[in-house]
């Protein structure tokens, strides 16, 4: 009777396998964490955990939970005009051109479902990937399609509009960025993510609200066009990729998610340091912080200093020019950090340990000009922004309207001029000539 | 009575291992309806590739039925009841000597067989191509976690000023045999593009010239085929064929865009 008994195992052990499949166990409910570091700043926060608590929960009601995100709307934002939704801030602020491109990216990703709603075969349309509101938006349509068969409605339109005007929800975005990019920069958008331990440099913490590679000047917030350009190009020789295998509605839905992650952070900071032990988490406080940290990053384009006119053409003289603005002490001085041979190698790193430590605290040396790497683009107008306004969070400096005295004595303010020949003799630094010498000889055929 | 039983439980059992080479055949027929297969060939060798792999793979089809047939054979007629002995054979020397040989005939057909195609894909760069490994169209880098062209300045110089780099997108024309560098930053990757059967390691500190010439104009997957780290799934690209003018159009494009003046961004 044995055999019988152990076939009987094995039939119910395949059907326990089959249901074990379809079985979906409840999702956790998240919750965002406080910041420890700045808390432990805080004695006086570090001791109360009720309080701590009572700001976790203020959060919440600003920021919603990691799998509902959502910025609360202040009255006032809703009587302006245009109306400013935080909610749709990219979407909104997006250019004719922008859109243009959006839908096209659109058109790209869908193609096989918009090809199939265009041959009236709804039926066929494949669950297209990360985009679960946009599947509920089709599914409501297809039903409404089988409800009243004989409306008078361009159902083929519709749909075809639907994906192709596709703009991912904050909750969307909340998930792809837990699946793309939460392992490294976190839940809180912290930089602590599990994989940013075995990562040089170190995945950036977005809760100060200080973010590198911005074309702005003053130290002001990016625009979303800045955060929009970190995804789609990636940081070469860093560990951020480029995202572009994702639609460009779904990238401008990252920057939404990472600047809901980073206004979070700056109202958290804060509200630490706003806190009175006697009074605890104020509403008055809160809305007060939270309303200037978004005003912050709203005013971030009129911070950006946009180039007007052609890129000027480098000439052996500006070269020359630039070599002696970045020579010179009286000049721009960028041999004190960046070394006479231009390898980053320069006094100041090895004698003022405060030149090597950026504001998160973390190790920097200044850039390698001669390798010819520039973390973001290596477009002329790349390397002006950085000599022009610096490099936010670094000892990288704003060159614009420095004092210098030039190899004549004259006294002057550094110009966009200047900016340009420093812009060329950098760039000079990494060019070679071509190779003589074939790369592989024996593999060239006579 | 028993003895039914026992026939019974033979046949369950000989069934259950039938489904083996049943299922593993199956799987293999219905591979293309299910789009797990290989996608259409796109490159002037790829077809080689496949007479090549097709090869293999009728080779082993035909063995792995004979084995998985011998076996389920001798399952249903060897088996015993509980209270038999095992008994002891020497084996058959002749047997042996053929199922040796003929392996190593058929291994020494694959080995010949593959010379040519081997040679000409990884070894032997093509001469009538107006790219060279001295010359190459572009350089493609490998590292943790993407993957980047670099395509020289106007005067075909990779060290200059104006050199292009795109991550992810890599344009190449059709109908051109492409000479490329390929190239690692870090650890070991593997350069994967499936429609055109080219797959290649990127090992670091070596240039690897490779070619190919693409026969369809269209957009091609490009990943990495080395586990190269924790983000070797992220580690995706896209091949673009264009047509040729197109190809230039892009290529002095981008020439142009790198003298932007931001504005648009």
């Amino acid at each position: 009777m044995s055999r019988y008994s152990s076939l009987a195992v094995l039939g119910t052990a395949l059907l326990a396998l089959s249901a074990a499949c379809r079985f979906e166990p409840p999702r956790p409910i998240l919750r965002y964490s406080l910041n420890s570091k700045e808390i432990a700043k805080n004695a006086d926060m570090a001791g109360n955990s009720a309080h701590q608590e009572h700001l976790l929960g203020a959060l919440e009601f600003l920021f919603g939970t990691p799998q509902h995100p959502n910025f609360l709307v202040l009255p006032d934002w809703t009587d302006e005009e245009p109306e400013f939704d935080p909610n749709y801030w990219s979407l909104d602020g997006l250019s004719e051109a922008e859109k243009a491109a959006m839908r096209a990216s659109n058109a790209r990703a869908y193609a096989g479902q918009i090809a199939a709603i265009r041959a009236g075969d709804f039926d066929s349309v494949e669950k297209p990937r990360y985009a679960d509101d946009l599947w509920e938006d089709w599914l409501r349509l297809v039903e409404e399609r089988r409800a009243n068969p004989g409306a008078d409605r361009n159902w083929i339109e519709e749909g075809a509009e639907l994906f192709e005007s596709y703009y991912p929800e904050l909750t969307v975005s909340a998930e792809l960025y837990r699946q793309q990019c939460f392992h490294c920069h976190g839940s809180e958008g912290g930089g602590d993510g599990s994989t940013s331990q075995f990562l040089d440099p170190l995945p950036r913490d977005y809760r100060p609200g200080i973010f590198k590679f911005t074309a702005e000047q003053n130290k002001a917030h990016p625009r979303n066009a800045d955060l929009f350009r970190i995804l789609k190009e990636g940081i070469y020789t860093t560990a951020m990729p480029s995202f572009r295998r994702f639609t460009d509605a779904q990238l401008h839905g990252l920057t939404d998610y990472v600047k809901l992650l980073s206004i979070r952070g700056e109202t958290e900071i804060l509200m630490i340091a706003d806190y009175d032990p006697y009074a605890g988490i104020q509403p008055e406080t809160l809305i007060e912080n939270y309303r200037l940290v978004v005003d912050r990053w709203r005013n971030a384009a009129n911070d950006f200093f946009a180039y007007e006119g052609e890129i000027p053409e480098s000439t052996p003289e500006r070269v020359a020019h630039g070599r002696d603005l970045y020579t010179s002490e009286q000049g721009a001085n960028c041999v004190k950090c960046h070394g006479a041979t231009g390898r980053g190698d320069g006094e100041s790193v090895k004698n003022n340990p405060k030149d090597a430590i950026d504001e998160w605290g973390n190790p920097i040396l200044p850039r390698d000009l001669t390798r010819g790497v520039f973390r973001l683009g290596r477009r002329p107008i790349d390397l002006y922004r950085r000599v022009y306004a610096g490099i936010n969070g670094t000892p990288m400096p704003a060159h614009f309207g420095m004092q210098i005295t030039e190899k004549d004595g004259t006294k002057r303010m550094l110009d966009e001029n200047d900016v340009w020949d420093l812009v060329f003799f950098v760039r000079s630094l990494s060019a070679r000539s071509p190779r003589a010498e074939p790369a592989h000889p024996a593999q060239e055929h006579p | 009575m028993q003895a039914l039983k026992h026939f019974l439980l033979r046949a369950f059992f000989t069934l259950l291992f039938l489904a083996v080479p049943v299922l593993g055949v199956w799987t293999f027929v219905k591979a293309p309806a299910w789009h797990v297969w290989f996608p259409e060939n796109v490159s002037s060798y790829g077809g080689e590739i496949d007479r090549l792999f097709w090869l293999i793979t009728y080779m082993v089809t035909v063995v792995f039925l004979i084995t998985e047939g011998l076996l389920i054979y001798f399952f249903f007629r060897y088996s015993r009841r509980d209270s038999s002995r095992a008994l002891y054979t020497h084996g058959h020397h002749t047997l042996e000597m053929v199922w040796t040989a003929i392996p190593a005939i058929l291994l020494l057909v694959v080995a010949f067989s593959q010379m040519g195609t081997w040679a000409k894909i990884k070894i032997d760069l093509p001469e009538d191509s107006p790219y060279s490994a001295a010359h190459p169209m572009m350089e493609v880098y490998g590292s943790q976690f993407d993957w980047r062209a670099r395509y020289p300045d106007r005067e075909g110089n990779f060290q200059g000023e104006d050199v292009i780099e795109t991550p992810y997108d890599i344009y190449v024309p059709v109908d051109t045999k492409v000479v490329f560098l390929l190239r690692s930053r870090d650890v070991l990757h593997s350069f994967f593009v499936p429609a055109f059967r080219l797959k290649q390691d990127a090992v670091p500190g070596m240039e690897i010239p490779m070619w190919f010439e693409a026969t369809k104009v269209g957009d091609y997957d490009l990943v990495c085929a080395e586990l190269c780290g924790w983000g070797h799934y992220k580690m995706a690209g896209k091949v673009h064929v264009l047509p040729g003018e197109d190809y230039e159009a892009w290529l002095e494009g981008q020439r142009n865009a790198l003298y932007s003046n931001g504005s648009e961004d």
